[in-house]
């Protein structure tokens, strides 16, 4: 008997602690983001401390995202160089394409600086069709050199959050296609946007000559 | 013994109520899923908007304060510029609430409040901002009817809102126009923020950002709307597509969403 209402007992503060503790849980798992902390598992191969971060940086945003190899990356990961960063699908037929040329042309203009100053990120805005190896074989089949271009995929809200930091509009159609801006956004080494290109096709001087006022301040 | 049974129940059995509460909330209203077509639609295509529930009132003030009590880093003197600008919260007194002017302005919508700040409150509460589809199906209720969207008298009180300034003090949540619902302030109180903001305004494959403007402000744009007479949904389509994630405006608020859990038929 004695035993019994032990038994009774455990069980009721089993009950108790439960319920509890799924109040605290939720309290902790609320608000994760945008918070700029260091890489959580100290494994990052990053040594830079969050508190480096200015104000204006995107690399304030704390989202996980995925590179074109399936490997797991902070934003805070492209601090310390000049990025032009874009937002693309690789189902799209006409505006990627172009936005691509247009990279490219300001590649171009930049011919006299090492691969390893200047990246070049490309962020899916479809990530449910856009999976790493999707963009392994966009990257490959435009012939984007992996050493300076990078593509992204996250979860849909991380990137809704990032495309809202570049003023990028985009909407999914109901037969597959996304309406969206073009925007190439120029960001220093902080991580801040310094120069931004509207539209497809624009002529790619002011943004190369962003990008070289850009580096030799570095 | 069998009174320590019935001790053990009641205590399983409170825990379950709790939960069950924590489900359903007394301050959300449960919203049917449903089909509508949206005023900028592709092509008057038909959305399907999924069974959600929402906050009964936008977030007011006071609930505003106990957030940032609890989140410093939202607080006016904490938050990053890229987060939310300079006015952030400018209607407050001080960075840890209203002030003086709190009797009248406790139970008021906050308003001042970034993107991002609304995102982050919601995801505190386990919520979410809801997505324009969302907002704009329930917003299309009147008292009586879920779609009112036929009925003239509907958009007057729209139009009527949107002609008046806005008021020193904004009124309370609770004093604001009750739709179909039981969602207070839907019309007639705020603008209220959307996850997707960001998805306004966009025509086909817009080649530049300025052709979204020349789309909705040229003659022959405008009768890209699906329902030339909804001017109302056209100010909300067009306001969104003005804002940025950091932007705070002085008559824009917010209010949470949650998904409807998929019903579970094993518990007992």
């Amino acid at each position: 008997m004695k035993r019994f209402t032990l038994y009774l007992f455990t069980l009721i503060a089993l009950g108790l602690t439960a319920c509890q503790q799924e109040v605290a849980h939720e309290d902790d798992s609320c608000c994760a983001k945008p918070v700029a902390e260091g890489l959580p598992d100290g494994t990052g191969t990053l040594a830079i401390p969050a508190a480096a971060l200015t104000d204006m940086s995107l690399y304030n945003l704390d989202s996980d995202w995925q590179n074109q190899r399936g490997e797991e990356l902070k934003l805070q990961n492209f601090q310390g160089k000049v990025q032009l960063v874009a937002m693309v699908y690789t189902h799209c037929s006409y505006a990627c394409p172009r936005i691509v040329a247009d990279l490219k042309r300001i590649e171009m203009g930049l011919e006299q600086y090492k691969q390893e100053d200047i990246g070049i990120v490309l962020v899916t805005m479809d990530p449910a069709r856009d999976t790493p190896a999707r963009l392994l074989q966009f990257a490959e089949s435009n012939n984007l050199n992996p050493k300076r271009w990078t593509l992204l995929t996250s979860e849909q809200d991380n990137i809704r959050e990032l495309a809202a930091l570049l003023n990028m509009k985009y909407k999914m159609e109901l037969d597959g296609e996304i309406s969206h801006s073009n925007i190439i956004s120029v960001l220093n080494e902080n991580g801040e946007i310094i120069h931004q290109a509207e539209g497809l096709g624009v002529e790619p001087d002011e943004t190369v000559n962003a990008i070289k006022s850009l580096l030799q301040k570095i | 013994m069998f009174r320590r049974l019935l001790t053990l129940v009641l205590v399983i059995g409170a825990c379950s109520i709790a939960q069950a509460q924590k489900s359903t909330p007394t301050d959300m209203v449960p919203v049917k899923g449903g089909t509508f077509v949206p005023l900028y639609g592709s092509n008057n295509q038909t959305v399907t908007v999924q069974s959600f529930r929402m906050d009964r009132y936008p977030v007011t003030n006071a609930q505003y304060e106990d957030f940032l009590a609890k989140y410093p880093k939202w607080r006016k003197s904490e938050v990053k510029a890229l987060f939310a600008d300079a006015g952030y919260l400018k209607h407050w007194a001080s960075p840890l609430g209203v002030g003086p002017a709190a009797d009248k302005l406790k139970d008021s919508p906050v308003i001042n409040v970034s993107w991002f700040a609304a995102k982050a409150y919601c995801e505190c509460q386990g919520k979410r901002l809801p997505t324009v589809n969302e907002w704009e199906f329930a917003a299309l209720a009147s008292e009586t009817k879920k779609d009112a969207s036929s009925e003239p008298s509907f958009y007057q009180r729209s139009l009527d809102w949107y002609s008046q300034p806005n008021p020193k003090y904004l009124p309370p949540v609770q004093s604001a126009f009750k739709n179909y619902y039981g969602l207070y302030g839907m019309i007639g109180l705020v603008w209220e923020w959307t996850s997707d903001f960001n998805s306004a305004l966009i025509v086909g494959e817009s080649r530049q950002n300025a052709s979204l403007d020349r789309q909705l402000f040229c003659g022959a744009g405008s009768t890209g709307a699906s329902d030339v007479k909804n001017y109302v949904a056209f100010m909300r389509y067009a306001f969104r597509s003005s804002l940025k994630a950091n932007y705070t405006v002085a008559n824009l608020g917010f209010r949470c969403v949650q998904d409807v859990p998929v019903q579970t038929t094993a518990k007992k």
